[in-house]
């Protein structure tokens, strides 16, 4: 384990476009958070400045975080991307690696980067819930702060989806394409075709879901929204206009099983693959 | 003596073309195994199935008398194809992969560039180096660890002469230290020079398989031509100055021992009774039986 983590950590730091894509998520997040933090704007029962207080600040700010979580998926894209492109990973198995240590590699180095992000998110969360928030108790600084961890396991899901695209098609600009293609083209096109109360069970889907839309941002509740023309409520939630009614244990356990399953399966390819 | 890789009845194909057939050789600790073959023979196949890149459909092979492991792969030095290494490292961080898949010590990484004359390029990053150079670095990788077995792909490809010459002085000083080296070339030359054993592959076949000094000989060839010619023949047969006696189309073609004239042979066939029509002296080369073995 420490040995694979220390090949990634050579093969990673060094690599020119993981230190840029890094960086750029990094300013990124800080910018949104601190720029939406600056606008003035409230309308009775809802202020920008309550977004930044505790415990709201655990919701806003892993669903800001999750905006950006394409830069860790195609920063693992590339990273996994060249390892095909510079017939690396065939070096490393001759050098003496087994097949799954290639992945485990890949995985140690997600988790990393997963736990790079966390930390991230919660040391923002902690500076601008301090600075926005008054009268602060540590029931209340605490309240939702699971909502973190669910952030950690929707960026590894991200990653381990990219991983997998590149084991796939072994090309970076074509795992890149496809990546952006399933999320934003594909599954939305596929899921149409099921019934409605089938579509939140789609990979992408639930791993977006993790990190919903924070309540107090949507524009109306599930109950309270009735359509003159009859159609279910949940065609609206696959327009993204309300909340999903599956609810975030579910969620959680659903996107847990769909990254098993996703990284069970990029065990397989590359067992089974020539390389 | 102590088998170091055994290959049997080895196959693979890719789609319709088969690569290799039905392949089969064994190499013992200490031999420096020669795989040879024009472009497209199957040796980099061959390689590649038995250091568990491809997967082979049919055969089986093992090497120190075991099925490959990682743990075995580390006991050997492989260089396949093409110098494969990070563009944007180091040769120190490539190196530095290496040496920490193989539990090698750092040291191993200094000895290895020093042998192959990378020293003062260290720290250039892989991208910015000749392809001469990138080649060497290759041969580097191999020599890291201190393995037991070196396995070589056209280790000289896109040398300059001077770069070749290393090269093949770097493979003779580990075939001293007792290393067992396994060397696929299309280069008959290199084999000749640095090769105990060889295996002619062509087409995916195994031809033709030896000590080198039986296979490959540079010595003079007669052809001659009598009326009696199968007589003749099992008369040369016999006789203890001659080294070799085959047909070559309507000529026999006979090899002679060390220290022997034609003006010998011709007084030998004429005590025999057997009058000579032709007798033609060929100086063979090596291309010329290498040819003639994969034609």
């Amino acid at each position: 384990m420490k040995k694979l983590f220390q090949l990634e950590k050579i093969k990673t730091l060094s690599y020119p476009a993981f230190k840029t894509l890094m960086i750029i998520h990094f300013l990124l997040f800080f910018l949104v958070v601190l720029v939406v933090s600056r606008i003035h704007f409230s309308i009775p029962g809802f202020s920008i400045k309550g977004l930044y207080q505790f415990p709201n600040i655990w919701e806003f700010f892993p669903w800001i975080a999750s905006w950006f979580n394409l830069f860790l998926a195609i920063v693992v894209i590339l990273l996994v991307g060249n390892e095909f492109s510079f017939r690396t990973f065939r070096q490393n198995v001759i050098n003496g690696l087994s097949r799954s240590d290639l992945i485990t590699g890949k995985l140690i180095m997600i988790f990393t980067i997963a736990v790079y992000a966390f930390i991230m998110v919660l040391l923002a969360i902690l500076i601008f819930g301090i600075i926005f928030s008054n009268g602060i108790t540590m029931d209340i600084i605490f309240e939702k702060s699971y909502l973190i961890l669910i952030y950690f396991i929707q960026a590894i899901g991200y990653m381990a989806i990219g991983m997998l695209t590149a084991l796939v098609f072994r090309n970076n600009a074509l795992s890149i394409i496809m990546f952006l293609l399933y999320f934003a083209i594909i599954e939305p096109v596929v899921r149409v075709m099921f019934k409605a109360d089938a579509r939140r069970f789609f990979p992408a889907k639930i791993i977006s879901n993790l990190t919903p839309t924070p309540e107090f941002l949507t524009m109306a509740s599930e109950k309270s929204f009735t359509t003159s023309s009859g159609k279910s409520s949940l065609d609206f939630q696959e327009i993204g206009l309300m909340p999903e009614s599956l609810s975030l244990g579910l969620t959680v356990i659903l996107a847990t099983g769909y990254i098993g399953f996703f990284i069970g399966l990029a065990y397989l390819i590359t067992h089974k693959r020539n390389l | 003596m102590e088998k170091v890789l055994e290959v049997n009845q080895l196959s693979k194909s890719y789609g319709n073309i088969l690569a290799i057939n039905n392949l089969s050789f064994t190499v013992n600790r200490g031999e420096v195994y020669g795989l040879l073959g024009p472009n497209g023979s199957g040796k980099t196949t061959t390689l590649a199935v038995v250091l568990d890149i491809l997967k082979a459909n049919a055969g089986d092979y093992k090497w120190f008398d075991k099925p490959m492991d990682k743990f075995t792969r580390r006991r050997i030095g492989s260089l396949l194809e093409t110098p494969n290494f990070y563009p944007y490292l180091s040769l120190w961080d490539n190196l530095k992969i290496v040496a920490k898949i193989k539990d090698a010590p750092d040291d191993d990484i200094n000895y290895a560039l020093g042998v192959t004359n990378l020293l003062k390029r260290k720290y250039s990053a892989y991208h910015t180096l000749s392809l001469g150079m990138k080649q060497r670095l290759a041969i580097a990788s191999v020599l890291v660890g201190n393995p037991e077995v070196l396995v070589l792909d056209e280790p000289t490809n896109g040398l300059d002469p001077e770069g070749f010459a290393e090269v093949r002085n770097i493979i003779q000083s580990q075939a001293n230290d007792g290393k067992t080296i396994i060397l696929a070339s299309h280069i008959l030359d290199e084999v000749e020079k640095v090769c105990s054993h060889v295996a002619i592959l062509k087409s995916g076949d195994l031809i033709a398989h030896g000590r080198v000094g039986e296979l490959l000989t540079t010595d003079d060839m007669v052809y001659i031509q009598s009326d009696k010619m199968d007589d003749l023949e099992q008369t040369l047969e016999h006789a203890d100055f001659v080294k070799r006696v085959f047909k070559s189309d309507k000529d026999l073609a006979v090899v002679l021992e060390q220290g022997n004239s034609v003006a010998g042979l011709n007084k030998y066939c004429f005590e025999k009774g057997f009058t000579l029509s032709k007798i033609l002296l060929k100086k063979q080369s090596l291309e010329d039986q290498f040819l003639q073995l994969v034609k």
